[in-house]
């Protein structure tokens, strides 16, 4: 792996890129140094909500427009849990997960299933009708009145040299981290994960070789809601929840998995990265803030044009 | 005159190299077979020429002009046409319907134009019934179909890639008929097949590809009597 | 064999325009959301004939209808100028998108659309000449708001919308279309020029996009980008609407919008929250289960061929 990464230095691309981010880092560490650790702590965020994605879009090829949606409902599951029983969101992730593996095979076995391989329009289509019902149905029983837990540990920070920043945000980043890892683990060292890959490069030589093709979706599926149903309590922490509050995410998220390019979860987190400080950095400004959403939007355009321009070249 | 020169065409994807440095000419009116063992580039090559790829390197010149760079319609226009490996109907037209995308696109026929040729064109090959969906067609009358699509363009060069597949005795002795029919209208073909009975009819010369390098060419007789062919193919010839 | 289908639209025309005559200011209204609704169904509809799938259905109409909100406010033109004006900016802007991103599909020609629309509608929101957050207010509206004239101008946009969806289905274009859906590397290799095709059918149905949301603005005197102009809805409806009455055809997106406008008001009298979830349980539903819509249904009861 060493040998890899030093490999990565010799190609002049990487080390220009390299440089430009180095420079970029220190520049905003000794301007704005609050930027840093923001940028670090959004952009974690965006990496955890845009991995599980990540491993059904990059690596099996299923567009699900329903993502974030499935995520605030985790958020709303963990609201509950704390106003009926006073449950920790963060201990609610653990039934989160059971519970949203469970309703991801349902989900999967009621609809998603029915359209694999057909179209990718069907897909896209189904995952958006079936990202309206969902809200709708969080509406039809919590109106969409925003809701925010007011917990303490929220808003924690700490103060370094003269700057404050908060440190509950560093969750995301740790949770962003096991999960980056345990992914990795997964598709790299355990024979389900390699039948993943196997799949999403060609499904058919994957059933040929006697892999249970119908069982990977289903598992890769389930898993992937699992994660971002448990990553709604995580984010229903910090953030106010409203039934339209997942739209957005799923947007990003796609572009984040677009951009660090369809199967490489790390590159998804350099995306992230890079995103979630130049995010920050333009809502740190007091003129452009609110041009800050533009950026993810600017970015995939521009991601877009330039993949557009290559083919046109190929 | 020439119709078809390729020079040193080669195709890579990757880590694969497809077709390396085939070089090989097409005279008007021959018919040129292109055989070889599966994997020896014989598809790749029917979609370099006809614009699905564009080669990583060398040069195509079709009538004497260079259109090394062109996509894949623009090479139609110009006048190369194909058939599929695969059967590749366009399931939300009919049949005569398939038939007019080639006569409106390929050569800019009016819709009606198009609907005359078209009819034309499946009398010339024994098709009936035109306004039948793909779902109440045949094998063979797919391919026909396919066939039919590609000359309502009106092509100087045409493609047939491994148009006998799957078809019976009577089915291909049907076909070889057909492919003679065309040719005796003066069009210049290409035809790759792996069915040796149907290479050894019909074509005037022979091209063996292996592992995307031109093997050797010349007459069938010279060619499948060749050591080095029939090392390719292990000695066997597939009879039909 | 065909006399009757022409003698009943004209019918129909007949009726649609006298309209007026019969019905009280409410109906009329709700006719003019049913023509909004069903030439952006239409618009949808025909690029979805190509195979591409757009999102961007609210950004192009937001976009005519901010077009014609400036164009009136700061250039003085009189309505219809601005309603041109609304469709030629939103054509304009679309052959421009179109012609750098269409030589990419599926996937990410959707998400871009999807992207574009909150691109507009942060730009709107963000500029002072736009009005920011707050919108603008028309001066003064189509006709001084007389609801007959309002309407008409509505009919006229509705029957334009169906026309052209008709030439799409009658002439050449129905066939590269369909043969560009179906299977793109075929249609390159019998001479259709996809990129030329896409490009044109993506401005001609922005644009009418556009023009629609033009005529919105005219009807209720003002733009606002959080919840309004560029509403969700916008997407939402068109697409379930043309799901349900069937894709790839001209009558369904128009029975879809006649229906699903109908279902619509009923329901909001009867559920007040979430009566979205029909809309969406008629989507996943008639994806998995009727890909035809209504349409298709017919077709197939009546068995009637595919031309």
């Amino acid at each position: 792996m060493i040998n890899s990464i030093v490999n990565k230095f010799k190609q002049r691309n990487f080390l220009i890129g390299f440089i430009i981010v180095l420079l970029a880092i220190v520049l905003i560490g000794i301007y704005k140094p609050h930027v840093l650790f923001e940028g670090l702590q959004r952009a974690a965020l965006y990496a955890l909500i845009a991995l599980p994605m990540a491993l059904l879009l990059g690596i099996v090829d299923i567009v699900n427009l329903a993502h974030g949606e499935f995520m605030m409902v985790g958020a709303y599951f963990a609201y509950f849990m704390n106003v009926q029983f006073g449950m920790d969101p963060i201990v609610a992730v653990i039934p989160a997960l059971i519970l949203f593996f469970l309703f991801g095979i349902f989900v999967y076995y009621i609809t998603f299933k029915h359209i694999i391989g057909k179209e990718p329009l069907s897909q896209l289509l189904l995952g958006f009708g079936v990202g309206l019902v969902l809200a709708e149905t969080i509406t039809v029983i919590a109106t969409n009145f925003p809701r925010k837990l007011g917990l303490d540990y929220v808003s924690s920070s700490a103060t370094i040299g003269g700057f404050t920043f908060g440190t509950f945000e560093f969750v995301y980043v740790a949770a962003a981290i096991i999960v980056l890892v345990g992914l990795q683990l997964f598709l790299k060292k355990t024979d389900t994960g390699q039948a993943a890959l196997a799949v999403g490069q060609n499904p058919r030589g994957a059933k040929i070789v006697g892999i249970n093709v119908q069982w990977i979706y289903l598992l890769i599926f389930a898993l992937s809601i699992a994660l971002i149903g448990a990553i709604g309590p995580l984010f229903g922490t910090r953030y106010t929840i409203f039934p339209a509050v997942g739209g957005g995410y799923t947007l990003k998220s796609f572009i984040l998995v677009a951009v660090g390019g369809m199967g490489s979860l790390n590159g998804v987190v350099l995306a992230a990265l890079i995103l979630g400080m130049a995010e920050t950095l333009v809502l740190s400004s007091l003129q452009y803030g609110k041009w800050a959403d533009i950026i993810y939007f600017a970015l995939i355009i521009g991601f877009i044009l330039y993949r557009s321009h290559q083919r046109q070249v190929k | 005159m020439t119709i078809l020169k390729t020079t040193g065409v080669t195709r890579q994807f990757g880590g694969l190299v497809a077709l390396s440095d085939v070089s090989i000419e097409v005279e008007e009116n021959e018919i040129v077979g292109i055989i070889g063992p599966n994997g020896a580039g014989k598809s790749t090559f029917t979609n370099v020429i006809a614009g699905v790829y564009l080669p990583t390197a060398g040069k195509i010149e079709f009538c004497g002009r260079d259109i090394t760079l062109k996509a894949a319609h623009e090479k139609c226009h110009a006048g190369i046409s194909r058939t599929f490996q695969l059967m590749r109907p366009l399931v939300g037209l009919n049949m005569i319907q398939n038939i007019m995308v080639g006569a409106m696109f390929g050569k800019g026929h009016s819709l009606k134009e198009s609907r005359i040729k078209s009819a034309d064109l499946c009398k010339f090959l024994d098709l009936e019934n035109t306004a039948r969906p793909i779902s109440a067609m045949t094998a063979l009358e797919i391919k026909k179909m396919e066939i039919a699509r590609a000359l309502a363009t009106e092509p100087k060069l045409l493609f047939l890639d491994e148009v006998m597949a799957g078809l019976n005795k009577n089915e291909t002795m049907e076909m070889i008929d057909t492919v003679r029919k065309i040719h005796s209208q003066g069009m210049t073909i290409v035809i790759i097949e792996h069915v040796m009975r149907v290479i050894r009819e019909l074509t005037h010369r022979v091209v063996v590809l292996e592992w995307g390098k031109v093997l050797c060419e010349g007459p069938y007789e010279k060619v499948s009597s060749d050591q080095r062919v029939i090392t390719a193919y292990l000695g066997e010839e597939a009879e039909c | 064999m065909k006399y009757w289908k022409y003698l009943i639209c004209a019918v129909l025309l007949i009726i649609a325009i006298s309209l007026p005559k019969f019905i009280g200011v409410y109906p009329l209204q709700i006719a003019n959301i049913i023509l909004i609704y069903m030439a952006l169904a239409l618009s949808w509809d025909m690029l979805l004939r190509t195979g591409q799938l757009s999102f961007g259905i609210a950004g192009f109409f937001g976009l005519g209808g901010y077009a014609t909100m400036l164009t009136s406010t700061y250039f003085g033109f009189n309505p219809l100028l601005s309603l041109i004006a609304a469709a030629v900016v939103a054509g304009l802007v679309a052959a421009l998108v179109g012609y750098s991103v269409l030589k990419l599909r599926a996937l990410y020609f959707a998400i871009v659309t999807l992207a574009l629309g909150e691109i507009f509608r942060i730009i709107a929101q963000n500029l002072e000449i736009t009005g920011g957050t707050e919108g603008m207010l028309l001066k003064q509206t189509m006709f001084k708001g007389d609801p007959a004239g309002t309407y008409w101008v509505m009919l006229a946009i509705g029957v334009l919308t169906i026309i052209i969806s008709i030439i799409f289905q009658k002439t050449r274009l129905h066939y590269a279309s369909t043969s560009i859906r179906n299977d793109e590397i075929v249609a390159a290799s019998s001479g259709v020029n996809i990129f030329k095709y896409l490009v044109i059918i993506f401005a001609v149905t922005s644009a009418i996009q556009g023009l629609v949301g033009g005529a919105y603005v005219q009807l209720y005197g003002f733009v606002e980008p959080t919840a309004t102009t560029f509403s969700v809805n916008f997407v939402l409806m068109p697409v379930t609407m043309a799901l349900l009455g069937g894709v790839y055809t001209t009558w369904g997106p128009v029975i879809g919008a006649v229906l699903l406008s109908v279902i619509a008001e009923s329901l909001k009298l009867r559920i007040p929250y979430g009566h979205l979830l029909v809309y969406g349980l008629i989507m996943v539903v008639g994806i998995l289960w009727f890909p035809g819509g209504i349409m298709g249904f017919i077709k197939k009861t009546f068995k009637i061929s595919n031309q």
